[in-house]
């Protein structure tokens, strides 16, 4: 797939309140789970890697859940 | 309550179940329309609620299906904003059965945990369709192997224009939305409960592809894999 007819992430504009309804009072940093979500939807369509998606997001769920059990580790990912 | 692993959508007038249009005048000209959309997990290829999980409660099958381990869950909820097609539920209270004795072998899901369809994966390991697929009295929706390309859902899919919802987010789902003149769907296998089974059900003959009645409906690939 070339980059120009690589389909880009556009958020469905209702997104954002509708994610914050599912969030409030989860428990948990519900902007974590925004920022993760959206950036899930970008490793579908190719913009993100699995890889830097783990990266990103590593040191803030193990901070925030206390373990990071994501599929997404990378081989030979040193925690 | 339970909770509803899948939703009907409605597309037509200004609320649920009004068609759009116009009723027909002196017997003629009415321009009623309505169409339906089942709405339910569609297990993703690339499935975003699997990537969130901090701790891999949701997790694809070898199959293909998409499914949570209740013990793993702590409902942080990540996974539902994560999922474009709002196809996850939050128990927010004790679920009830209604019927109390329950509708099938479904595992039961404690309060605290979010849930979502299954693919009825207790009876796709008995080799019985999904409830859906057997309670539909339309035959509009089929279960089957991607991978075999002569199952029934392979045969529909490679003859009919087909989509997959919000294919622009590259999250491949395993269902699909078949339009145009076909032959109903059918289902392959008995309609017994997995607990009622005393031998293997048999598979029917794929459905003959090429009629020509009009039926919408949902094929799914619960083997996943390169298809």
């Amino acid at each position: 797939m070339t980059e120009e007819s690589r389909p880009h992430h556009e958020p469905i504009p209702e997104w954002d309140e509708i994610a914050d309804e599912i969030l409030e009072g989860c428990g948990y940093d519900p902007d974590l789970g925004k920022r993760m979500a959206e950036d899930a939807i970008k490793i579908a369509n190719g913009e993100l890697t699995e890889q830097e998606f783990h990266e990103r997001y590593h040191e803030e769920v193990k901070a925030e859940f206390g373990t990071d059990d994501r599929p997404t580790k990378p081989e030979g990912f040193d925690d | 309550m339970g909770q509803a692993w899948n939703r009907v959508l409605t597309v037509g007038g200004d609320h649920v179940d009004t068609p759009e249009g116009s009723y027909p005048e002196d017997g003629d000209g009415g321009t009623l329309e309505m169409s339906y959309q089942p709405t339910a997990c569609q297990h993703c290829e690339n499935a975003p609620c699997v990537k969130v999980c901090p701790v891999n409660a949701t997790f694809t099958r070898e199959d293909g299906i998409v499914e949570i381990d209740y013990d793993k869950c702590i409902g942080c909820r990540y996974c539902m904003a994560a999922c474009p097609y709002n196809a996850r539920v939050f128990n927010w209270e004790d679920p009830q059965h209604v019927p109390e004795e329950g509708t099938g072998d479904v595992e039961e899901r404690p309060q605290g945990v979010v849930e979502k369809c299954t693919f009825c994966s207790h009876r796709v390991e008995e080799g019985l369709d999904p409830s859906c697929v057997v309670n539909c009295p339309a035959d509009a929706r089929i279960f089957g192997d991607f991978d075999d390309e002569n199952s029934t859902v392979s045969k529909y899919v490679a003859e009919y224009d087909t989509h997959q919802l919000l294919d622009d987010k590259g999250t491949d789902p395993k269902t699909y939305y078949i339009q145009g003149e076909m032959s109903p769907g059918r289902p392959w296998k008995g309609k017994e409960l997995e607990e009622e089974l005393d031998e293997e059900p048999t598979a029917e003959e794929p459905a003959d592809v090429t009629g020509d009645e009009s039926v919408s409906g949902a094929a799914a690939n619960p083997t996943g894999g390169d298809d």
